[in-house]
């Protein structure tokens, strides 16, 4: 409802500025100048998830530090897991330079899977950077038999049926591509192991503390609150370093001679045929934004770790994740 | 002792001036968010973070977590008391977990007796409200341990057992509700399949990956198809709508609801203390379980108060139940619980096994606030419900298009996509042509939520036992529960076998 009230007041607040701006009558400014009006950034997702945090924290920063002084809005665009928007904003959104996007590990991981595919991937859009990041995280609970990331590993092997692997979201996404990937580079058939999906993180760790779940792959700054308590233990995190604080006494897959990481990184995205113009003003715009202590304040109040990428770091990266995502799923049979 | 001890300072905090403030602003807006369908308390709680944030900015970080949470969670229990006035009044359910009110509710609004519906709701909830709050306060830590052995068999067998209980839900043909369960199943099978990642029915549409929107085909079903009945129908009984006689219940009402009441409480309690089962499974349970229970049990459909008063206390009693895996686990059982968590965590206070020993004012705060807060609602609660009974005096011509307005608002505030549009509409006409059919569309709206869950516990459960059916009956808990499911409809088929007379199914 307060939702509403604000897009009204947004709306009345665009109708001015452009009638201000029409009034100038400059219309052979509107190359050079961006931008003219207000910006929506769109997260695919309801109201309350990572994205939508995201998106409201990038708006909020980008108007408390008067970086951007024109309105911002968020909206949410759920369905699909993203899929739904992603569809849209790759065709219909194509040209729209104030449609910004926010999204993370599955823009690569839907478009390369064979169900619930989506066609359209990070080549669809034009990536502006990336913000934060977290790890996937291998956790067992605090009685468990295991001590290490070997010794699950070696159980999965000696007899796939014996270990039970959990994970929040469905097989083909995230949590299981997480939990997946040292199984896959240890030398087992990863369709083998036996991966239970609940619904969301939360689920599986009552799983696992519940003893229905052997081993359980989920977000690395989310365990850390179980750390705390002594009820469960992290096995190995899928950083290419240690991570700080609580955590940091757990070993990296590297460590634990399993030659992988895996990021679960968040960016933001310009539309297929962004403008240079508009690009350029968006990668000035949130490398400031990074630096801001604004920003830093947002990423401490959610728990996350800033890992500033600018729009050429940001799409070589991706390339290469596509890869581990396409050689991860094609061990699955899940691609494409 | 220390436990009471605790709570007295946790109502010394709810009993700060701005804290008293802040639970009353959020009982009255989630009294708002459960009246207005659409924005149900996820959005609602969703949408009031950030301006939470902003109104306790000047206070020390605790403090603020407190009263903002304080806030929050009275949009939470509020919309829980709120969601029932629509389906009493309009057929149209606001939450999901209101759906079953609508179906003796609206039939007692129907009969002038929208007053002593709406009443006893907000007496239920009220109730509902302080059982679960005590046992919140003596049960957290025993009860979070019992929902952590819930695992997927014990899932699997307790929604198996909801299923069996669908009979409950029959109109006049049994054959008929048993159809419209499968017709519900069927479609609970679209989408991306959790458990393999598959996508089923979805024909490379995006918009069906995630399934279909179960307050969609509700609101359609219930709402929409009451209008095309009026519609279509020349259902013009401006004047035969019976007037509201009195607005508190009588005497009579009051002694029909008292146990169900009671029932709903522990009942809606003790499934709102499972993570993911929640408020909407303990309604339809509740419904279920007081026509078993009744004395007069084909009085339900047409205007029992015990099918109002039970679930009402149930969905109330389960938001209760909820906050204990919430606070002690950190685990939200449902949306709205995993908003209010992010809401903790952007205070820096993780809800967790820790909570109650590194934040005990947060926590006992909140608690106790929930006593204030419900007694807020009843007292709120009671003079509104001459106001909203006012309502259904409305002649149709104004009624039907605030009804369809409000359905159209509220599924797209919800889903955002015109797609859910449409589905609404669809879903109006069927819901007109199956209930002129006497076809039950209550059996088609429990097997929809049901289905996934029974399917996706079940393929879990077999997963770890890598196949083995014998983990369901080996497991204490998912067995007693299914020989419940089995005595429910196994023990009046032999009763009447016996050739003792009982009423296998009423019939009319």
């Amino acid at each position: 409802m307060l939702k509403k009230i604000f897009s009204v007041s947004m709306a009345g607040v665009l109708a001015l500025s452009l009638a201000a701006c029409s009034s100038g009558g400059n219309t052979t400014a509107s190359e050079a100048k961006y931008p003219e009006r207000g910006i929506t950034i769109v997260a695919p997702s309801g109201a309350g998830g990572g994205w939508d945090l995201t998106a409201r924290s990038i708006a909020k920063t980008m108007s408390a530090t008067k970086l951007i002084e024109e309105p911002i809005t968020v909206e949410n665009k759920p369905g699909g897991g993203g899929a739904v928007y992603m569809a849209e904003y790759a065709t219909k959104e194509a040209e729209n330079d104030y449609m910004m996007l926010v999204k993370s590990p599955p823009i690569l991981i839907n478009n390369n899977k064979a169900e619930g595919n989506s066609p359209y991937g990070y080549k669809d859009t034009t990536p502006l950077a990336q913000l934060t990041r977290d790890y996937g995280a291998i956790v067992v609970r605090e009685d468990s038999k295991f001590q290490t990331l070997t010794d699950v590993l070696e159980a999965i092997k000696a007899d796939p049926t014996a270990v039970t692997l959990a994970g929040g979201s469905a097989p083909g996404s995230m949590d299981h591509l997480v939990g997946i990937l040292p199984a896959f580079e240890y030398g087992i058939d990863p369709k083998a192991v036996k991966y239970v999906s609940y619904d969301g993180g939360g689920e599986a760790v009552a799983a696992l503390l519940g003893d229905n779940a052997d081993v359980i792959a989920t977000d690395a700054s989310t365990i850390a609150e179980y750390v705390k308590s002594g009820d469960v233990r992290v096995l190995a995190v899928s950083s290419p370093e240690r991570l700080e604080g609580e955590l940091s006494e757990v070993p990296t897959f590297m460590e634990e001679g399993i030659d992988a990481e895996f990021t679960i990184w968040r960016g933001i995205f310009g539309p297929k045929n962004m403008s240079d113009n508009a690009k350029e003003y968006w990668s000035t715009k949130l490398e400031e934004m990074s630096k801001t202590e604004e920003w830093k304040q947002e990423l401490e109040q959610n728990g996350w770790q800033s890992e500033y990428k600018d729009a050429a770091g940001f799409e070589e990266y991706l390339q290469t994740q596509e890869k581990v995502i396409v050689e991860l799923l094609t061990a699955l049979d899940m691609q494409k | 002792m220390n436990t009471i001890q605790f709570l007295m300072d946790g109502f010394g905090i709810a009993f700060q001036w701005q804290n008293i403030l802040f639970a009353f602003v959020g009982v009255l807006i989630g009294t708002a968010v459960g009246v207005l369908p659409g924005i149900g308390p996820m959005s609602g709680v969703a949408l009031l973070i950030p301006v939470t944030a902003t109104l306790t900015a000047g206070l020390p970080t605790e403090a603020a977590a407190a009263s903002s949470i304080i806030l929050l969670a009275g949009v939470y229990y509020g919309a829980m008391y709120g969601g029932s006035t629509t389906s009493i009044l309009l057929n149209t359910p606001g939450e999901s977990s209101s759906v079953v009110t609508t179906l003796d509710g609206y039939q007692m609004a129907k009969q002038g007796r929208a007053g002593s519906a709406l009443s006893i709701a907000a007496i239920g909830s009220f109730a509902a409200g302080i059982i679960s709050l005590i046992g919140l306060v003596l049960l957290a830590e025993p009860l979070s341990n019992v929902a952590l052995q819930f695992g997927p068999a014990e899932y699997f067998s307790l929604m198996l057992l909801g299923l069996a209980a669908v009979s409950g839900l029959a109109g006049k043909s049994m054959t008929k509700a048993l159809m419209m369960t499968v017709f519900g199943l069927m479609l609970g099978t679209i989408g991306i399949d959790a458990v393999s990642g598959i996508a089923r029915f979805t024909y490379d549409i995006p918009v069906l990956y995630s399934g279909l929107e179960f307050l969609t085909i509700a609101v359609g079903l219930f709402a929409l198809g009451e209008v095309f009945k009026t519609v279509l129908e020349r259902d013009h009984e401006d004047g035969t709508m019976a007037k509201i006689g009195r607005i508190l219940p009588t005497r009579k009402d009051l002694k029909e609801s008292a146990a169900p009441i009671m029932r709903g409480s522990f009942l809606g309690f003790f499934i709102g203390v499972l993570p993911g089962a929640g408020a909407t499974l303990a309604s339809f349970f509740s419904y279920i379980g007081e026509k078993k229970f009744s004395k007069t049990p084909e009085q339900f459909g047409k205007g029992a108060i015990a099918g109002v008063a039970g679930p009402e206390a149930a969905n109330n009693a389960a938001s209760g139940g909820a906050m204990i895996p919430l606070l002690t686990l950190g685990i939200p059982g449902s949306g709205t619980t995993a908003i209010l968590m992010g809401a903790l965590i952007m205070y820096n206070i993780q809800p967790g096994p820790l909570l109650f020993d590194d934040h005990p004012e947060v926590a006992w705060g909140l608690i106790a606030s929930m006593f204030v807060g419900n007694l807020m609602l009843l007292v709120l609660n009671m003079p509104l419900v001459k106001v909203f009974a006012k309502i259904i005096q409305t002649p149709k011509k104004y009624l039907l298009p605030i009804i369809i307005a409000i359905s159209f608002f509220g599924v797209y505030a919800v889903q955002y996509t015109t797609f859910d549009l449409y589905l609404l509409l669809a879903c109006g006409v069927l819901g007109y042509l199956l209930t002129r059919n006497d076809f039950p569309v209550a059996p088609l709206v429990l097997a929809l939520v049901l289905g996934p869950m029974i399917e996706n516990n079940m393929r879990r459960a077999l997963t770890i036992s890598n196949g083995d059916f014998s983990t369901f009956v080996t497991n204490p808990i998912s067995l007693a529960l299914l020989i419940v499911a089995a005595a429910w409809l196994l023990v009046p088929l032999l009763l009447k076998l016996k050739g003792r007379s009982v009423v296998l199914n009423e019939e009319g």
